[in-house]
């Protein structure tokens, strides 16, 4: 029988081993009660909203491993980026606290957190009965990628410091996708600038038998913002130089919007004008193009996958092309996730969140299609590695060239809650010159002159 | 006299309690209506607290910009063409049924099939079909030596589609409308009128199309206010593209409310709408009543 006072007395007094047992035992159980109670929110409902992209076939799996740790159910709403993001406007304006958890941006999180509308993280991850921080570890996070979740709330201003708005899931820059053996049959090499590019359009292209290039072109603030974004930075345009002034018209941006419609005009098949990223993704991976032009390298997952993609053994990368000065740089876009200021489940969906987000998972879902890891320990982790370095026209080329694109990959636009609304006008003006309605000096400068003043709104 | 004052009390409250629920329905619409009305003359935005009344300024700066202006003129233009289309081709479907034939009775049920499917169901359908590169209409337009048509993706040639998809799915409602006005039409007066030597088309232009200008007026009423508002249509297959050129009024308050968050601009927008549909549909009415009376 056990007796405490005996072990009391033996410890103390006696026996040397018993002492060192104590002690150990003392530290253990210090240790244990650092890890938090995963039943602490027990028999809560909480609604995840989520945009339609690889990210969610592969967090799938794992839902019912989190209900069962947890006992929290997990209500998943999917939808399209466009109605998604109507959807949780309408919800976070109105204070519904319908959504509790969702996908989002640092773009998006600019107006979010100008209203109010989402938590500020820092409490949560500082909150030992929440987060078991050694777990968790968050500086296992590109602190690039972390930081640019941060903001401080000042206009045009205070990106990577501030409250942490959203904590990232996957991270996306752009890249060239070809197919090998098209650009053999045609005996010509992967361009390496946009004159290249340029040159090379005219027999790229096949008509209906294969298309050349595809890229998305809707009227939407993502094609500023990332894709041809990516083409205008490397023509040296930003949106404001260093002293504040909009370079939407100047010469370098005129040249490349009168490049980027050249491009499209010559080498993508009529309805180009109306690609969102979908159906560019959908387009390449059907096997109707010979090049994915400056797309979002997480496409990879679904390329590579044969129950996927017709041209899955046969797509290679290159990094985007050189800018007239031969310089190289792009855009960043990294999908994050939030929790709504007005949910009354808070707790419940920083669990969730932390959860998603957690090392384990991640890798997980990176294995399943979920791609670009945020997390050092991904990159690192031997399966995901295996995965992508089979990735590619030869062993390895995925990841040489995301790292390649990783080094100049950047958000460089200034935080504003209507920025979204700024890029939409220029997205507008690039199209009008497309469609052969203004040419591209009057439509950029219009649209240089209708944004001007939303700036300081 | 106390009995019938009892009564005449008992009377009185049933009399407002039955008014009750039809007031809190008006009420129920009325508030939001003004709260919208009111929201349009100011600069309330969704992720801002607070909001200023700006009187007509809204409306100031919506008129001075060209796309407005354009999508103005466009859901006029939109609605025009969906009347001048409709109107004409739900009378001649409607007359075809109604002449006595064996398949008549096929044709009606199939008529009624693209009433029975969403808009939005039908949208998304016809954006496919008329997908240029591989849709089927294309397919079949070369199939018989005709050139692919741009269909939804050029700018000159989106409109017109989505009218063309508008009037696949509302015809037949058109159609059914104008059917019942054709049978209600006293079988003496035809078969006096062919006893008469009259043929086919003296009798429609001169007894059936005289007769159903009520029936007309009031599917042109419906089709004027549904085609004014239309929204579904245009949001799954162009959502206002390619460029502006299927942007309706409707369409331009849903972008500057739900992409941009200006609730303030959105409603000035849809109350623009709302008081040019209001006197519009005054306008039919009046015609209608004139028409039903004689």
């Amino acid at each position: 029988m056990f007796k405490l006072k005996n072990f009391i007395n033996k410890m103390l007094f006696g026996n040397l081993n018993y002492l060192t047992a104590f002690i150990l035992l003392i530290s253990a159980s210090f240790t244990t009660a650092q890890a938090i109670d995963m039943k602490q929110q027990s028999g809560e409902t909480i609604t995840v909203m989520l945009v339609s992209h690889p990210f969610v076939d592969s967090v799938k799996p794992y839902i019912p491993e989190f209900e069962a740790l947890t006992g929290i159910t997990v209500n998943l709403d999917v939808l399209p980026e466009g109605s998604g993001t109507e959807k949780l406007l309408a919800d976070l304006s109105s204070r519904a606290g319908t959504i509790d958890v969702f996908m989002t941006s640092p773009l998006s999180n600019w107006q979010y957190a100008t209203a109010g509308w989402i938590e500020d993280l820092d409490p949560f991850l500082e909150n030992p009965s929440l987060t078991d921080a050694a777990a968790y570890d968050v500086g296992d996070f590109f602190q690039g990628v972390l930081d640019s979740n941060r903001w401080t709330r000042e206009l045009l201003a205070g990106i990577g410091e501030g409250p942490l708005w959203a904590l990232p899931i996957n991270s996306e820059s752009y890249l060239l996708a070809y197919r090998p053996s098209v650009f053999k049959e045609l005996g010509i090499d992967v361009p390496k600038t946009y004159a290249e590019l340029l040159s090379i359009a005219d027999k790229l292209d096949q008509g209906s038998a294969q298309y050349g290039l595809l890229t998305r072109f809707d009227k939407f603030w993502d094609l500023p913002y990332l894709t041809f974004g990516t083409m205008l930075q490397s023509y040296g345009v930003e949106m404001l130089d260093a002293e504040g002034n909009l370079q939407i018209c100047s010469e370098e941006s005129i040249n490349a919007t009168n490049d980027f419609v050249q491009l499209i005009q010559t080498a993508s098949p009529e309805g180009a004008g109306a690609f969102t990223w979908y159906e560019s993704m959908q387009g390449f991976a059907a096997g109707q193009y010979a090049l994915s032009f400056n797309e979002a390298d997480l496409f990879a997952p679904v390329y590579q996958d044969p129950t996927q993609s017709e041209v899955s053994n046969d797509v290679g990368y290159a990094p985007t092309p050189l800018g007239p000065d031969g310089y190289r740089k792009a855009g960043a876009w990294i999908w994050s996730m939030s929790i709504n200021a007005a949910s009354s489940k808070k707790d419940a969906a920083w669990l969730f969140l932390s959860w998603v987000t957690s090392k384990e998972i991640m890798i997980g879902s990176h294995l399943g299609g979920n791609m670009n890891p945020v997390r050092k320990s991904a990159w690192a982790n031997k399966d995901v590695a295996a995965l992508v370095n089979g990735w590619g026209e030869y062993p390895g080329q995925y990841v040489e060239v995301t790292s390649t694109m990783g080094e100049v990959a950047a958000v460089r636009f200034p935080p504003h809650p209507e920025l979204t609304r700024m890029l939409d006008r220029w997205a507008q003006a690039v199209q009008e010159v497309y469609f052969g309605k203004a040419n591209a000096k009057e439509a950029l400068c219009n649209a240089e002159a209708d944004i001007k003043p939303m700036l300081s709104q | 006299m106390i009995l019938e004052n009892r009564l005449s009390v008992s009377s009185r409250t049933s009399y407002y309690l039955m008014f009750a629920p039809a007031l809190i329905m008006l009420l129920a619409v009325l508030y939001p209506f003004f709260q919208g009305v009111y929201t349009a003359f100011t600069n309330q935005k969704l992720y801002l607290e607070s909001s200023t009344f700006i009187g007509i300024g809204n409306f100031l700066e919506l008129f001075k910009n060209d796309e407005f202006r354009d999508s103005i003129y466009r859901t006029l233009l939109y609605t025009l063409a969906v009347i001048s289309v409709q109107l004409p081709l739900g009378v001649t479907v409607a007359w075809l049924l109604n002449q006595n034939n064996k398949i008549q009775s096929l044709l009606r049920n199939t008529l009624v099939l693209p009433l029975l499917i969403p808009p939005v169901v039908a949208g998304l359908m016809w954006k496919t079909m008329m997908q240029p590169q591989s849709g089927i209409l294309n397919w079949l337009l070369n199939n018989i030596g005709l050139p692919s048509f741009s269909w939804l993706s050029d700018t000159n040639t989106a409109l017109i589609s989505v009218v063309l998809i508008d009037t696949w799915v509302f015809t037949p409602f058109a159609a059914l409308i104008f059917l019942a006005g054709l049978q209600s039409i006293p079988n003496d007066m035809i078969e006096a009128a062919q006893i008469d030597g009259a043929s086919s088309s003296l009798i429609f232009r001169a007894i059936q199309l005289p007769w159903l200008f009520p029936y007309i007026i009031l599917v042109t009423l419906f089709r004027v206010s549904d085609s004014m508002k239309s929204f579904e249509l245009f949001y799954v297959t162009t959502r206002g593209g390619p460029l502006n050129a299927t942007r309706t009024l409707h369409i331009t308050a849903y972008e500057e409310a739900f992409r941009w968050a200006n609730v303030g601009r959105a409603m000035a927008i849809v109350f623009f709408l709302w008081i040019i549909s209001y006197f519009l549909s005054i306008f039919i009415m009046s015609k209608w009543k004139r028409k039903s009376e004689n």
